[in-house]
């Protein structure tokens, strides 16, 4: 189990399924350059991106607020009136903030020096899964964000304090609101149904006696900060997994980490996200093992997972549905093509089920089969023809009837760009029907098409004759409204 | 050759004509017009029968104010509880001596005069949960508050009742499927905009040729008849490979779009509608059911009722849009003679607090009344209304007086037709609701 594939199947398609995988894939020439390393190395170069700089700056707003203390002081004096439009102006530099985030990010994933940091970032915040919608506030959103970026490769247990340390899941699962009359147990529940342990591998008792222990902690309003306050801190014994102690946080994550079913638990979600498949017992097993062998640390498990037979295994590769995400940011690699305009972008993902920082829940995206319905297969294929031509032919997606005017008004004024069909076809390749068919497989599929889609593919080819700048384009279009192209 | 004459004598013979030849992918197997008339065979034959009943749920998405929608207003508990935002009797539409109806519901109260509205008081369930997120999963899983589901109710009904269905079996207006949708065998169907639910051909491009590549991959296709028109025809669930089940979405995608639009285009509305969005939504549910879909069951949704604050004029506008929309989608139902066979159910994830906060608002409660619409409805005011003295409130919310999934059990039973026990994972007794 987990033994590392042998360099002889390493080729092409092996390096575009660790770069799809642990990053968002990339041009033939980025799979090529992985290609030319031995496996170890070209997982090395993804994992350990400690010496690539990111100098991506922080937005400038990415600070607690100074003027917070003011604008409540304000909020509190006004009149009725006053406070609406006051709370408007909250919302809408809200908006745009978070525009600005979401934007960030997907930039960052098309185009930053480390895209398995990202997609890593990706997982974690669909893990703890929190929404902007409940915490309202942008600046708790990045700093979120920063954590899972920071912490995302180390050790367990440091990740899993910083996060129930963290403002906007102090607000999110109302740590923020708890008191030690009535402890508040979203946030205890949470922990270990959906972030530790998984269903069903704990008490109801566990869970009022593990909010007990988390009491004291909560969040500062006005710094934007968390905080402790020992006057709200449970002082008597609590009981948790069948410890008795006056446990505070700190011992409460200690004690459910080293629950065995933590690493199994948590081995399995980060296979099933990376790899796409339900784990075997035996598999889930080697992982835990490995997980311990490695102090609870990603990075080194990471490596190791995807270095494996098994995550090389045909089981595996192309056999995941891209999620949103994944689709968009990894076309606009293989086209060689900025992201859309922010708004476009985030208006395609929110109408294919995915929008940064809105997960639906706190279970965060289904994922897989659930990415698809009839809905979401025909705006993927109307996706396609955005990134291709620059047509935005998608719906626009807003709360409210009067939002969707306004947004769609300035939507109006923001005409992506088509696709360079020079940056995927060389002349030499326009010259013949085989090697176009041969460049959009290996760009766009990293493997073979279907027969029957690629036959009817060449047939389409051979009837347009003469094939212009548009017509390329209209062709990878279609490739793109594949079935095979809406795996990895 | 022949597969080619017979399909462009299909296309010419059907409305899809247009549709197809603007290039809707076809990645499927098998040869669209035989699974079309698969399709259409089973529209008779099954669950999904011409005069079929149909389900149309109304969700009320943030939590609708139920003690301001059906007044209590000879309780004196009300009007202490409310000082601001209490609805006098005299402006109340008056349903009997202890229950009125907020003044902007003229429409509903009009179709409660016409016997088309049943009424029932505090619906909820047990340990209620106050997160719009998890109380609304709730009301779609039909589980206990303190268990998680992926699957809905209704698409528990989908997986139970209607194996083999056409994929339009249920509809759901907007974006993205409902968590009650989620079945086990992917079925239904989300459409936001029939204008946007196609295949939309490039400007640019030159995508004439578009029409040979499909025409290509449907020859190309017939040569191996692909598990799709196993689905279509009831076999088993998806075999399990993402590319199979991409495969078939696909082709619900293309008989869904085809057909929507060729059903949109074909019928008319017979009322006229406000310019709202739920009426609009309610609007193209009509006439999808007057244009023959063999849909049992639509999503329909109207956001905002989360009125933490400046709840009256907040309120007034949406139970004006609500009693106006449905008063022109039963009006409309009835001149295409499709009343009878639609049943409106409404459901919001929570009540409100009894007492009103300190900002004009109210915040996140529990049971709340909900109403069941149409022409064979059992009308009128029913159940037992929830107390509102102090001393009767669980953290400051009235208590459940009716388990919603009584009342799903009663939809299934009474309207459906079909055993409760194996969708709901519970025997329970029905609410009677027609």
């Amino acid at each position: 189990m987990l033994s590392p594939i042998s360099a002889g199947r390493w080729d092409f398609a092996a390096a575009a399924h660790l770069l799809n995988r642990a990053g968002f894939g990339g041009a033939p020439a980025e799979i090529e350059a992985l290609a030319r390393l031995r496996p170890a190395e070209a997982v090395a170069r993804l994992v350990d991106f400690s010496g690539t700089p990111d100098t991506t700056p922080a937005p400038a707003w990415a600070k607690p607020d100074p003027r917070r203390a003011e604008w409540l002081r304000k909020v509190r004096q006004a009149t009725a009136d006053e406070r609406r439009e006051l709370q408007r102006e909250f919302q809408r530099e809200q908006r745009q903030r978070m525009l600005e985030l979401q934007t960030g990010w997907l930039s960052r994933m098309v185009s930053g020096p480390r895209p398995f940091q990202e997609k890593l970032t990706l997982f974690w915040h669909g893990h703890f899964a929190t929404s902007v919608l409940k915490v309202k506030d942008a600046y708790l959103m990045w700093r979120q964000n920063e954590v899972f970026r920071r912490h995302g490769t180390g050790e367990w247990l440091t990740l899993l304090r910083e996060v129930t340390k963290d403002p906007a899941m102090l607000v999110w699962l109302d740590q923020a609101q708890s008191k030690p009359d009535h402890p508040n147990e979203n946030y205890a529940r949470e922990l270990m149904e959906l972030f530790t342990l998984g269903e069903g591998h704990h008490t109801e008792k566990d869970v009022t006696e593990a909010a007990r222990a988390l009491t004291g902690l909560t969040y500062d309003r006005l710094r934007q900060e968390p905080t402790f306050r020992p006057r709200l801190r449970d002082q008597r014994d609590k009981t948790v997994f069948g410890r008795t102690g006056n446990f505070d946080g700190e011992d409460l994550l200690k004690i459910i980490t080293a629950q065995p079913r933590s690493a199994r638990f948590l081995t399995g979600k980060l296979w099933r996200f990376f790899a796409g498949t339900e784990p075997s017992d035996a598999l889930t097993e080697a992982m835990a093992a490995e997980f311990h062998r490695h102090g609870q640390e990603f990075r080194p498990f990471l490596r190791t997972l995807f270095l494996s037979e098994e995550f090389h295994s045909p089981a595996v590769v192309r056999q995941q549905i891209k999620s949103p995400v994944q689709l968009l940011v990894t076309a606009c690699r293989q086209l060689e093509r900025p992201l859309p305009p922010g708004p476009v972008a985030v208006n395609a993902l929110r109408a294919l089920g995915q929008e940064l920082f809105n997960p639906p829940n706190v279970k965060g995206w289904d994922g897989g089969v659930a990415w698809i319905n009839t809905n979401t297969l025909l705006t993927r294929h109307n996706l396609a023809l955005l990134l291709t031509t620059g047509e935005n032919a998608l719906p626009m997606m807003a709360r409210k009837p009067a939002g969707k005017k306004l947004a769609g008004r300035a939507m109006a004024r923001l005409s992506p760009h088509a696709a360079d069909p020079d940056m995927i076809f060389p002349a030499e390749v326009r010259r013949s029907t085989d090697r176009l068919l041969a460049e959009v497989e290996r760009r766009f599929i990293n493997g073979p098409l279907q027969a029957k889609n690629r036959g009817a593919l060449r047939d389409h080819l051979q009837a347009q004759g003469t094939l212009d700048d548009p017509d390329l384009l209209g062709f990878v279009r279609l490739a793109m409204c594949t079935p095979d192209y809406q795996l990895i | 050759m022949d597969t080619l004459r017979t399909r462009r004598s299909f296309l010419r013979s059907t409305a899809l004509g247009g549709a197809l030849s603007m290039g809707v992918p076809s990645f499927v197997a098998a040869t669209f017009d035989q699974l079309h008339a698969a399709a259409e065979g089973r529209d008779v034959q099954t669950a999904t029968g011409k005069d079929a009943p149909i389900l149309v749920l109304l969700q009320l998405a943030g939590g609708n104010d139920g003690l301001n929608t059906l007044v209590p207003f000879t309780d004196d508990d009300y009007h202490r509880a409310r000082p601001k935002l209490r609805i006098k009797a005299d402006q109340l539409l008056k349903l009997d001596d202890r229950f009125g109806l907020h003044p902007s519901l003229a429409g509903l109260k009009h179709l409660h005069d016409l016997g088309q509205v049943g009424i029932l008081h505090a619906v909820g369930y047990p340990n209620p949960n106050r997160s719009h997120f998890r109380s609304t999963d709730i009301w779609m899983t039909a589980t206990d508050s303190s268990r998680y589901s992926n699957l809905g109710w209704i698409g528990r009904y989908f997986d139970n009742a209607c194996p083999g269905a056409d994929p339009t079996v249920g509809i759901a207006i907007g974006a993205r499927s409902p968590l009650a949708f989620a079945a086990k065998k992917p079925t239904g169907v989300a459409l936001e905009n029939p204008e946007y639910y196609r295949f939309v051909d490039g400007e640019g491009g030159d995508m004439n040729g578009g029409g040979k590549f499909y025409r290509a991959m449907n020859r190309a296709d017939a040569t191996d008849s692909g598990g799709s028109v196993g689905m279509i025809g009831g076999a088993a669930a998806h075999s399990g490979s993402p590319l199979d089940f991409l495969e078939r979405t696909a082709l619900d995608a293309q008989v869904s779009s085809d057909r929507i639009r060729e059903v949109v285009a074909k019928a008319k509305n017979q009322a006229s509608y406000p310019a709202t969005r739920l009426a609009t939504d309610l609007k193209l549910v009509a006439k999808l059911i007057a244009g023959g879909m063999p849909t049992r069951v639509y999503h329909v949704s109207q956001g905002g009722y989360d009125t933490h604050q400046g709840q009256l004029p907040a309120h007034q506008r949406l139970l004006g849009e609500l009693g106006d929309s449905l008063k022109a989608f039963l009006a409309d139902l009835k001149e295409l003679g499709q009343l009878d066979r639609v049943l409106v159910l409404t459901f919001s994830e929570f009540g409100r607090r009894v007492s009103e906060n300190a900002s004009g608002g109210t915040d996140h409660g529990a049971a709340a009344p909900l109403f069941v619409l149409g022409g064979k409805v059992k009308a009128g005011l029913r159940g037992e209304a929830a107390s509102l003295a102090p001393r009767d409130l669980v953290d400051g919310d009235m208590k459940f007086r009716t388990d919603f999934r009584a009342v799903y059990a009663g939809v299934l039973e009474n309207w459906l037709k079909t055993p409760s026990a194996p969708i709901l994972g519970r025997q329970l007794t029905p609410i009677p609701v027609v």
